[in-house]
């Protein structure tokens, strides 16, 4: 009996598919509530995503800063990272809780829209969202 | 003396039986999770951001929401708690639907979006609309409306 019981123990470790190194970005959807009067609105920064080809992409922002032709999502942190006010970096413009929103094209790939969300996340943005499709 | 001579030797033998029941028990861990990892997880190329910031799921009771991947980077299904929804307004309404009886049941309840990293943002995107949706269609005040979105993080 104990053989049997080990083979079924082998069996279901080895059947078993374990999805590890799986993490989360937690994003909060639009609240039903309604905004607060003494909140000034704050025009958003918006990132803008277009993929080509099978991995192409670029990448663009709504603001005064602007990236390269060919920027990448680590130009982009960095940039971004950069915009922040904050103890570190005292030229930042921007407040952690100012809105940002990722804006994919029309035929952006999710893995681009999540590294653009990635980007905004690791410079320590609290407040980003994702725009409708373009 | 002749007494302690004619003792017999105690045999030494292993006892099988806490064994036993440690394997009994892993068994039946490893039937539950496999259960459990085949009605949630689709098998998916999930996206795969470099230094990711993600963070790891919590304890909180949640539901997995897949974004079955189609040709051409479109959704041919979504795909939650077993049940598959087609990707069209119907399907999206019907995910709404199943998705607001979960939340009456527990608002706390936590929604976990997976979907393929070719997938285009627009067959994903409506799924924020769903979920939305069911937040409104509860009719609880105390739903957050929260999405996770699930990331791998390479080793």
């Amino acid at each position: 009996m104990i053989d049997v019981v080990f083979l079924l123990l082998v069996y279901f470790m080895a059947a078993t598919e374990f999805k590890l190194g799986e993490e989360i970005y937690r994003l909060d959807l639009p609240q039903r509530g309604q905004a607060d009067p003494f909140d000034l609105p704050r025009d958003p920064l918006r990132i803008i995503v277009t993929s080509s080809g099978p991995d192409g992409y670029t990448l663009r922002l709504s603001g005064p800063a602007q990236l390269g032709p060919d920027a990448d999502f680590g130009q982009l942190y960095e940039l971004l990272r950069e915009s922040r006010r904050s103890e570190a970096a005292a030229g930042g413009l921007l407040d952690a809780d100012h809105p940002l929103i990722v804006e994919p094209g029309a035929g952006a790939r999710w893995e681009h829209a999540m590294e653009a969300f990635n980007a905004a996340v690791r410079a320590r943005y609290t407040n980003v969202t994702f725009a409708p499709p373009g | 003396m002749s007494r302690l001579l004619n003792r017999e030797r105690a045999a030494i033998a292993a006892n099988l039986t806490p064994m036993i029941d440690v394997t009994f028990l892993l068994i039946v861990f490893f039937v539950l999770v496999s259960q459990i990892v085949e009605v949630e997880n689709v098998d998916l190329e999930l996206p795969r951001p470099q230094e990711p910031a993600s963070v790891l799921p919590g304890e909180a009771q949640r539901i997995v929401i897949n974004v079955i991947p189609a040709p051409d980077g479109r959704a041919g299904a979504y795909r939650m708690g077993g049940r598959t929804f087609s990707a069209d307004t119907e399907g999206l309404a019907a995910l709404g639907a199943s998705l607001a009886g979960r939340y009456r049941d527990n608002p706390a309840l936590r929604v976990n979006l997976r979907a393929d990293r070719a997938t285009h943002y627009r067959w994903v995107e409506p799924v924020f609309r769903a979920v939305s949706a069911a937040a409104r269609l509860s009719g609880r005040d105390d739903v957050e409306g929260r999405i996770n979105l699930v990331v791998v993080k390479e080793p």
